[in-house]
Order: structure tokens, then sequence, then C-alpha cells
């Protein structure tokens, strides 16, 4: 069964439809989530807050090390050792969608790329692929591919980063020193089973060489992300805010020159993906074996939401109507998966169930006091939610901070009233299970794990396999991180040959002629990814001009705070979860590293905003995050 | 107007780095700056570019040089709001090249590689890993706004012509920038260096 709280069934077809009979199917009292965690109440916390003293309150503000702006207030209880309450805060505004309106959509493609300093790209390409459903355009074989591999470069860039400068240090001797000091000389004297492929004696030496700064590890990510970036600029004019994605492909110049070029660069991330494996393996074992209770450091339920990524040439038309067929077909295949099992692979399934909620946040509600539902059904004829994005309108309403009412300016996504968490890791997991994955030399879907043949470089050419992990933690986020990296390198190697292929036969064309219609009304939307996972953007259009425009990203997903159901965001649900096991007694002492794991496991990316002046008094810290400019090609 | 440059004028190399936002009206002064020096005629070995991003990707930049040409100085403009400063003010000093504790250059170095673009920790970040030359020569404006637009407030742009004179002068003199006051970043006023 696909949805089991939303009241949506299937017909002989496969066609969804409302169930019959009850009235106000989307009324949030008429439908609400079963058999999901509840966060206790504010007032019960306050009460026991007050009554015992080894209950306290532990706030991070800012959390460190993510990109953009998080803050986390949780309430400990230090003698169970466990977090009781956790509240997921997105200090920022964004307000892409407000600034979209009435604009050409075209414009989209260079403005909600400032929506991130680190994945521009992928915001640029997913809204290049709203307009094409939009007005019906469809980019030609090679403009898909070479879009593939850009993304794939992009990806190359953030994992790095993120395992070994955000999420990395957190493993490192400099932070398991002082926290966990009895863990660190056990490393020191536990000896590393993959050395042969990380070239780290014992586990003591990989966590010294993860320290920040000066760890070896810290700055061969740096080096890293220069490779990467310089590949990806060669393509797309410069990083992180590309200049080539239009709708109907790219308008980069492709030759052998430039694929060769990229491809020495590309090929430094099959050596890099065996030893990052190695790493994430080793370090993984390490601590399960040294405690299991690290097995509980930032699980929750595997509820997880990817759109897929990375298009085939012969599937993909732009179409909505298709987009169930092409979506399927993709390298990194769509899907849902609720506690642990995939229960659809369809982008009409995926996107129907998706619904936006305000309860906790600084907005006002746009549905459910009469307003019309603008969409009853998506462009199928599928039922939609007035909550769905194509319905959403953005209407901030900065205030004052209340755990009881708003906290956050993130919104609460949810998917079947379902908390889901977004990833690279959910590409993988999704991927692994469909069995889809188009036939090829490097990449094998078993149904329980992804087989990733590693061409031989420095090092020998590899097989090594991400199994569906029997546990859902931050260990196996970042795990499954460093094998998204092997995948995504092995996704570009594929794309590349096929290019080569396509330029062989002569086609060097990229993009497809298009011009936006200047009458009626056209939605779009665009399915894609960024590297941390799940990314839409909803696209209404209306005589040439965009009317909405609705962005969910992997971290809105991530952040979101609790929802009406006191159902907790997913960073919430991991972090009460997660129990402290820090070797202090002394709450002054305590540096809530495990909650910090938990969080950061998800590589938090806060989206950011350039100014909103509030009328209503909320001061924001402005910041601007657009590394506009870097590594123009000259091109 | 600028001075007919003679090839002998600079005897060390300079690099003259903007560093801002375009279209953030005050905030974009580095790559305005950049822009307006970039197209001028400039002694062999100094080299005018904006350097408006990740700076990671500057420290590469910079490491790039051969050996033995790398940058021995740097000018470096942007718009800076300080504490304690009207609005257009233009201040330029030495920068003394102490970096903050660890934790802050980590912070940065975090900062940096996820998009954020601010003249502290480009320096902070360039310096930490020796990218930067020992001799850095800041000239940072005072900004009036901070808001999307492609105009500079009247304070801020009647400072322009100012800014690139000094810029000339540091990039090409070494008695004018030894004569300038070594400062802490952030640290102009309590230096008590040159502000107009």
């Amino acid at each position: 069964m696909c949805f089991k709280n939303l009241p949506i069934e299937f017909d002989a077809q496969g066609k969804p439809f409302l169930r019959a009979g009850v009235a106000n199917p989307y009324a949030p009292t008429t439908t609400a989530p079963r058999g999901v965690p509840a966060q206790l109440s504010a007032d019960k916390v306050e009460e026991l807050l007050r009554r015992n003293g080894y209950i306290k309150d532990l706030d991070f503000d800012p959390v460190t090390r993510v990109a953009g702006a998080l803050a986390f207030h949780t309430v400990a209880d230090f003698n169970a050792r466990k977090v009781i309450e956790a509240r997921s805060v997105a200090t920022l505004f964004r307000g892409y969608e407000v600034i979209m309106v009435g604009r050409d959509p075209r414009d989209a493609i260079f403005i909600t790329s400032r929506a991130c300093g680190v994945c521009g790209g992928v915001h640029s390409v997913t809204s290049a692929m709203a307009i094409e459903m939009a007005i019906d355009c469809v980019p030609p074989p090679l403009g898909i591919l070479i879009r593939n591999i850009a993304l794939a470069l992009e990806f190359l860039y953030d994992h790095p980063l993120h395992l070994h400068l955000l999420a990395g240090p957190d493993y490192s001797s400099a932070m398991v020193g002082p926290t966990n000091p009895s863990l660190l000389a056990r490393a020191r004297s536990t000896e590393a089973p993959r050395a042969e492929l990380h070239g780290f004696r014992t586990m003591g030496e990989l966590m010294d060489d993860l320290n920040p700064l000066s760890g070896k590890l810290y700055l061969e990510a740096l080096h890293m992300t220069r490779v990467a970036r310089e590949a990806y600029v060669l393509i797309c004019g410069k990083y992180p805010h590309p200049q080539t994605i239009v709708p109907g492909g790219m308008s980069s110049t492709i030759t052998l020159s430039v694929m060769n070029e990229m491809f020495t660069r590309l090929a430094q991330f099959f050596d890099y993906s065996k030893k990052l494996t190695a790493i994430w393996d080793d370090l993984t074992e390490f601590f399960y074996t040294a405690n299991p209770a690290y097995k509980q450091v930032g699980s929750r339920r595997a509820h997880m939401i990817d759109t897929g990524i990375f298009d085939h040439p012969d599937a993909y038309d732009a179409t909505y109507a298709n987009a169930g067929a092409w979506g399927e077909r993709r390298w990194a295949t769509p899907g849902v998966i609720v506690d642990g099992e995939l229960v659809t692979t369809d982008l009409h399934r995926l996107n129907i169930g998706v619904e936006e909620f305000v309860d906790h946040s600084y907005y006002e509600e746009w549905s459910g006091n009469g307003q019309r539902q603008r969409f009853p059904t998506d462009p199928a004829g599928n039922p939609l939610s007035p909550y769905h994005p194509w319905n959403k309108v953005t209407k901030p309403r900065p205030q004052g901070q209340s755990w009881k009412e708003k906290y956050t300016w993130d919104t609460t996504p949810r998917w079947d009233r379902q908390s889901m968490e977004a990833g690279a890791y959910a590409r993988l997991w999704n991927t692994a299970v469909a069995r889809k994955v188009p036939a090829n030399p490097f990449i094998e879907s078993t149904g329980t794990s992804l087989k990733l043949r590693l061409p031989k470089g420095a090092l020998p050419e590899m097989e090594i396999e991400w199994k569906v992990p029997e546990v859902w933690n931050a260990f196996e986020r970042n795990r499954g991180r460093a094998y998204c990296t092997a995948f995504t390198a092995l996704v570009a190697l594929n794309n590349w040959m096929a290019a080569m292929d396509r330029l062989k036969l002569g086609d060097t064309r990229t993009s497809t002629p298009f011009e936006i219609p200047k009458r009626g009304e056209q939605l779009g939307v665009g399915f894609w990814g960024a590297g941390r996972g799940y990314l839409t953007h909803h696209l209404v259009l209306d005589r040439g001009a965009v009317a909405n425009y609705q962005i969910v990203t992997p971290s809105t997903w991530n952040a979101s705070p609790s929802d009406r159901w006191r159902q907790p965001g997913p960073y919430e649900e991991a972090v009460l979860n997660t129990p402290l096991l820090e070797e202090t007694d002394d709450p002054k002492q305590f540096k809530g590293i495990d909650i910090l794991r938990a969080i950061r496991s998800f590589d938090p990316c806060m989206p950011c905003t350039t100014h909103i002046h509030s009328d209503a008094g909320v001061i924001t810290r402005e910041v601007n995050t657009c590394a506009c400019g870097v590594d123009d090609d000259g091109g | 107007m600028r001075a007919a440059w003679t090839t002998t004028a600079a005897s060390v190399r300079v690099i003259v780095a903007g560093v801002g936002y375009r279209n953030l009206r005050d905030h974009s002064v580095g790559v305005e700056v950049a822009d307006r020096l970039e197209t001028e005629a400039w002694p062999d070995g100094v080299v005018v570019e904006d350097l408006s991003y990740n700076p990671i990707a500057v420290i590469q930049r910079l490491e790039d040089e051969p050996a033995d040409r790398r940058f021995q100085r740097a000018v470096v403009v942007a718009a800076v709001e300080r504490s304690g400063r009207a609005a257009g003010t233009v201040a330029a000093y030495r920068w003394d090249g102490v970096l903050p504790v660890d934790e802050e250059i980590h912070r940065a170095v975090t900062e940096a590689v996820t998009g954020v673009i601010a003249l502290d920790n480009t320096l902070v970040v360039t310096r930490h890993f020796g990218a930067l030359p020992d001799e850095v020569v800041v000239v940072e404006v005072e900004p009036a706004v901070h808001e999307f637009g492609d105009t500079f407030s009247e304070v801020v742009g009647r400072q322009l012509e100012t800014v690139c004179q000094l810029i000339r002068t540091y990039a090409t003199s070494a008695e004018a920038v030894e004569r300038l006051v070594r400062a802490p970043l952030g640290g102009v006023a309590q230096a008590g260096v040159r502000t107009s």
C-alpha cells in the first residue's frame, strides 16, 4: 500500500483517486498520521525542567560546521543521559519564492541558484527542468548527458567537503580525545582493517588526520574540491553559479578536448572513492565495536524520500504525464522508503503525497480559511492536497519564538503526513532496492545492495558494495555519503562514455530552442536532486510570468520542525533518539558531541538569505552566500 | 586620473584584489574598484583581479603562481561594516597578520567552502594556509546601505575615486606602504590609521 494516512487509493490501472465518503480528506483533523513518534508537549517539558535539577536546557546556537544558519534547542536528562526535547531552528528567511513572483521564468535559473553557495547548479537545473515541463521543451541527448555529468561533478565537490570538513572532525582525535578519552585510547591500539586502502595503520592515526585545519584528510578534501570544480567549470563556465544551464539543455560547447580534460579530473575520484569508503567503513565498525550504543546516535525510522536524478536521454521527455516512466529510467531511481521498505518509485505518487505545513513556522496559513484550492489535481488528473507546493502561497510572518507556537523559518514538508528525510543515501537506497538502474558495466543494483566497480587508478580495479543497513543512524548516513561518492563518479563515467559516443556520431547539439508562451497558464515541476538529496521546484506560469514558485530542498525536509501532530522533524527525531555517550558527569563540561554528530550526519544546508527587513522587529543576521565568479574559464 | 607608470615603478609582484558581491550596492565596492582598475595599464608585476569567491579557491589561485613569482604584496579592497565608523569612511592599513584561534579559523573555512564571501574570511583563510603574501594592505570602505542594487549610496560613491587612487599608490609605492600603520583586522580605528 502506497499511502496509509492520506485517503488516496488506486484503480485497476493504478490511477490514484480520493477515497469516497471522506469529507475534507486533507483536513489535518481528518487525516492524522498513525503510529508516528511524538514530542513531549512544551508544557510537559517546562514542568520537568522545573521539578528536576538534572534536566537542563542544552542549546546549540549556531550549530557550527554546517552550511548556513541553524540553531538547535534541546532539553537533556543528564541522569538518563538522553534528550527529551529537540527543536530545530532555521534562523533565516529564504524568500526566493517571494522574489520569483512576477518574473520571467528564465530568471529562476540564475536567481534560485543563489539559494546556496555550494549547490547553486542543482537549483539552476531544477528550475530549467520546471520551465521545460511548463513550456514543452525537450533537451537533445547530449544536453541531457552533459547536464548529468555537470551535476555529478557538483556532488563530487559536495560529498568530500561534507565528509572531511564538516562531519569528519566529529570523529577526529581533536574531538574524541576531550569527549571520550577512553575511546581515543582504544583507537590508538586498534589496527585499521582497511589500512592497505587508506594508509592509516591504526584508527588513532586515522582520527589524527581527520583533525580540522591540519589533518591530511581535511587538506586532501580541500584539494579534491578543486579537482571537481575544475571539471565542472569546463562545461558550466563557473562555480557555484553556472552560466550555461538553459531550459532545453546546456549552452556549453562540448568538444573532445573538453571531454578529455574533464575525464582527467573525474578519474581522480575513482581512487579517492576507494579510500573514502574504506575510511568510513573502518570508522563505523570501530565505533560500533567499541560501544554498540553508538548505533543509536542519530537513529530514526528509515523514512526517506528522493526524486531520483540523472536522466536517460532515451526516456526523458520533460512531460509531467510521463514523469513516472522517465523517472524510473534515471541512474538514481526516485522513491519513497517507509520503515525501510520502498513503497513507490513513481514520481506522480511521490509528488501527490507531498504537503507543506507551517504550524510551527513563521508563515501564515494559506489554506483552510475558505480560500479556493488553486489546483485540486495535478496535470495528470491525480488528486492534490491544498497543502501541496503547487497550491502553496508563501506568506512570511516574523514573530517571537515559542516552542508551543512558531519557532523556525523552515516549513514542515511531509509525505503521506510522515516525516521523511532526504540525503545522498536515500539515492543509494532507492537505487539499490528498486533494481531499475540502466544496464552498464559499473553499477549493479541487487535488490539489497549496490555493487560499484571502480576502475583501476593508482589503486587496482575494485568492486565495493553498499548494503542496505540494518540500522539507520548518523554513522550510516556518513558511510552512505562515502559510497555515494563512488556511485556518483560512476554515473558520471557512464554518462561521459555515452556523451563520447554522441560526439563520435557528430552529434554536438546540447540545447533545444524554446520560447516562453505569453498566453495561458502552465505548470511545471523540476524533480532533481542536490548533493544532499531531494529537490523540487514547482512552477506556475501565467501569461509568461511566474505566478507561483515553490522550492523544497533536502534541508527543508530534514530541518523541519515538529508538525501539528507533534511528530518531530528528522533532525529532531534523530536527536531525541541519541544517547549521551560523552565521558563526563558534569553538565558544564558537556560538549554535546553525540547530538552534533546526529545533526551533522544529515549534512545540513540551511538555505540562505540576502536581505530581509522585518517591520515586525525580528532581527536576523544578513548572510550572502554566493561564491559568484569563481573559476570563470573565460569561455 | 591615474599616473603614467613606468615598468620600474613596482619592484615587487603585487596583486590588487577586490572582494565583495555584485549588485549589492555599497557592498560591491571591492568588485567595482577591481573592475575599474583592471583595465588600466599597470607596471610589470602588478595584477588586478576580482577575488570575490570561495577563499579556498583564492588560495589555489594564489598558489598557482610559479614558486619564483609568488606575489609579495596584496592590496585588498572591500566594503566592511565596522563599529564606530561613519558611512563612507575609507581606512587603509597594513594587516598585522595575526590570526584568530583555530576554532575561528575552522569556522572561516566552513563559511568559505559553503559560499560566504567576506574580507575577513578571505584574509584569515588565505593567511592560515600560507597563500597570502607577507605584506597585506587592506583598504576598507564603511558602507551605508546593504541591499540589492547596482548603484552606490552617495556617501560611498563619492569615495570610489579616492579608493582607486589609494590603491594605485599602495600597489606601486613601497614607501607609501611603509608609512601605513600595522593594525589587526577590524582594529583600524583603535590603531589610528588613516581615514578620510
